[in-house]
């Protein structure tokens, strides 16, 4: 930790950065703290409650954070990923940004647990995770903590549904999906929902009902998480957001599965690295075209 | 106010007679929490470790509703309203906070016009609240003048006792409520044990966060371009979720949506101020341009906008919106800078 607050004093006393994006205690828990005075980075703190991906803060549409200046961010391999997008989809250049990596050990469900890392408590997104030590950064603090325990949760849900009828699938995701507002809380949070305007509300033609019905509930989740294959990197910002906690995990990672089984592709922290959907490859499968 | 004493199985019989009673049910998701949701018997409902998840709001503003639907005919445009008259329902165990938001939202909904769906369910629903002791952390009901065991919003307040309730009849509704009710007249016992349990609520609370002071919304109004708006809501996503939650945002927005191209229905849905959309004009032109200007705009219209034209803060201190919030924004603490803030320049101008 003191480590972290000694290159976060240095980067903004040196002018490197104008603003440090990292983790502080907050009233419930640790939260996202912008540190712009090189004498308040002993604020910073980084434990399993980092559950943020701070990367989405890096989203051009944030325009209140642009104005702080040259960021540096403090990033979890997962995090990374998201920085990785941006860069590949030229939201951000990589160039504009200070990446802080931290070795991560895996973080809780929630942030303001407090709880040891079990295989309740830790987050079920951190199973199987192979970016604790991330490769995309300009620092990488800490040593390599162990392996964190595995939570199956989600596993165990997605096979689950797997399993499932057609009908019985539909009636599952129609129960939750019933409850969407439509607030878009889910595309706010999002570090890759960046479009200046989304298809959610465009008005002419109206693609999708305004109007949190069933069908048009459908229509909005299908086409949010279409639009993330191979790009979602698995942050679930959006369901930490989502106000009528909707297991958008779910979605998240059964799409990114299919993505892996369909592309050999796996979110990663390379921009290098082309999406799946951003590429003309000869080697994509073609047996749909007949 | 009349007490009375009513017991568990009294309490039982009231649920089995009423046609449609909403509770907090322990929520399928995490059993920690709890939802306001139908019951069938007094034995659904569960007290949770905080408040219910969401407000009670959608039980009177649902999140989307049909207001008239329309069908173009050769002869013109055929429309067809919606009823305004509601079932009856009764609202059981309703945190004092989400009853009281209800009387606040409603003078908005009689302010200019009347909102008839709004005053229809109103109209139709009996509140029983219970004296809350599910607070945490995030909870100020104090700072807002309400508390744990206030009575406003509610017709009947109940305070768990020995052996069932203390029920405080505060409305005639209540008191109509309560007529086919084996409730007995309450013992003395009952009526110091309540006190003391509505006393140590008081206490659980009021440490949260200072009371809002009456000067607070002329200075929020005079300090609209204070240099301390631009770095408050850093961290907020501008989602929303706070709206969604808060018992009283209550903004809308009216889409007219097709069936086919001859018919089709005309919708209100929740909309709220913490988004780019709400303020976007036709033009492309947004005066709401960053994220803390939206986020000021959610504190001048809570404590300052809405006293000014109502007499009333809009917020009554549920904490939903520091509980829901994914980047971690606290508006007790929020106020308490802002409060802070005021007492500083109030101090520099009397000397």
């Amino acid at each position: 930790m003191k480590e972290l607050q000694e290159l976060a004093a240095k980067l903004l006393a040196d002018g490197a950065v104008q603003v440090v994006l990292g983790y502080e205690e907050g009233p419930r828990g640790v939260r996202p703290a912008f540190i712009t005075d090189p004498a308040q980075a002993g604020r910073l703190v980084f434990d399993a409650r980092c559950v943020q991906n701070l990367a989405t803060y890096l989203n051009p549409r944030r325009k209140h954070i642009v104005q702080l200046g040259k960021p540096a961010v403090v990033v979890k391999g997962c995090d990374a990923r998201a920085i990785a997008g941006l860069v590949r989809e030229r939201q951000i250049a990589r160039a504009s940004v200070v990446v802080i990596a931290m070795r991560c050990g895996g973080v809780l469900q929630r942030a303001e647990e407090n709880a040891a890392l079990s295989s309740e408590t830790t987050a079920a997104r951190c199973a199987g995770c192979d970016a604790r030590e991330p490769k995309l950064y300009d620092y990488i603090l800490g040593e390599l903590p162990p392996d964190p325990p595995v939570n199956a949760s989600r596993a165990e849900k997605i096979a689950l549904l797997e399993k499932m009828t057609p009908a019985q699938r539909k009636s599952f995701w129609d129960e939750e999906l019933s409850r969407c507002i439509r607030c878009h809380a889910c595309r706010e949070a999002c570090p890759m929902c960046f479009c200046v305007q989304c298809t959610a509300e465009r008005a002419l033609p109206q693609w999708i009902d305004p109007s949190p019905t069933l069908h048009a509930n459908r229509a909005w989740q299908m086409m949010r998480v279409l639009h993330q294959a191979g790009r979602c990197v698995d942050c679930l910002e959006c369901e930490r957001a989502c106000p009528e906690d909707i297991p958008l995990g779910l979605f998240a990672r059964y799409i990114a599965g299919a993505v892996e089984t369909r592309f050999g592709y796996k979110a990663c922290d390379d921009p290098a690295v082309p999406a799946p959907l951003g590429v003309f490859s000869t080697e994509d499968g073609e047996e749909f075209i007949r | 106010m009349t007490q009375r004493f009513l017991s568990h199985a009294d309490l039982a019989a009231l649920v089995a007679a009423h046609k449609r009673v909403i509770a907090p049910v322990r929520a399928k998701d995490d059993a920690r929490q709890t939802d306001y949701l139908p019951i069938q018997a007094l034995a659904d409902a569960a007290l949770g470790a905080a408040l219910p998840r969401r407000s009670l709001k959608e039980y009177f503003l649902p999140p989307t509703e049909v207001l008239l639907s329309y069908r173009q005919t050769k002869e013109g445009v055929e429309i067809k309203e919606v009823p305004t008259q509601a079932q009856p329902q009764v609202i059981l165990f309703a945190s004092p906070c989400d009853a009281a938001a209800l009387e606040v939202v409603d003078k908005v909904m009689d302010w200019q016009y009347r909102d008839e769906l709004w005053f229809g369910r109103r109209e139709a629903t009996t509140i029983v609240g219970l004296l809350c002791s599910s607070m945490d952390s995030s909870c100020f009901c104090s700072a807002i003048g309400l508390g744990p065991d206030s009575p406003r919003g509610s017709d009947v307040l109940l305070t768990q006792v020995e052996g069932g309730y203390l029920a405080q009849v505060i409305t005639p509704k209540g008191e109509a409520l309560l007529a086919h009710c084996a409730a007995t007249e309450a013992s003395a016992a009952a009526v110091a044990q309540a006190e003391t349990a509505r006393k140590q609520a008081r206490e659980k609370v009021e440490n949260n966060a200072p009371a809002i002071p009456n000067e607070f919304g002329a200075w929020l109004e005079e300090n609209f371009d204070h240099p301390a708006w631009k770095t408050m809501a850093l961290r907020c996503h501008g989602c929303g979720a706070c709206a969604s939650v808060c018992p009283t945002c209550h903004c809308f927005d009216i889409v007219d949506e097709h069936d086919s191209s001859e018919e089709g229905v005309r919708r209100r849905n929740w909309d709220s101020c913490q988004t780019a959309k709400f303020t976007l004009q036709a033009s492309g032109y947004n005066p709401r341009q960053s994220q803390s200007e939206r986020f000021r705009q959610r504190i001048q219209h809570k404590f300052s906008i809405y006293p000014k034209r109502f007499g009333e803060i809009l917020c009554t201190g549920c904490g939903r919106c520091c509980r829901v919030c994914a980047g971690g924004m606290n508006l007790p603490e929020i106020l308490g800078g802002l409060i802070a803030l005021a007492k500083k320049d109030q101090g520099e101008s009397g000397q």
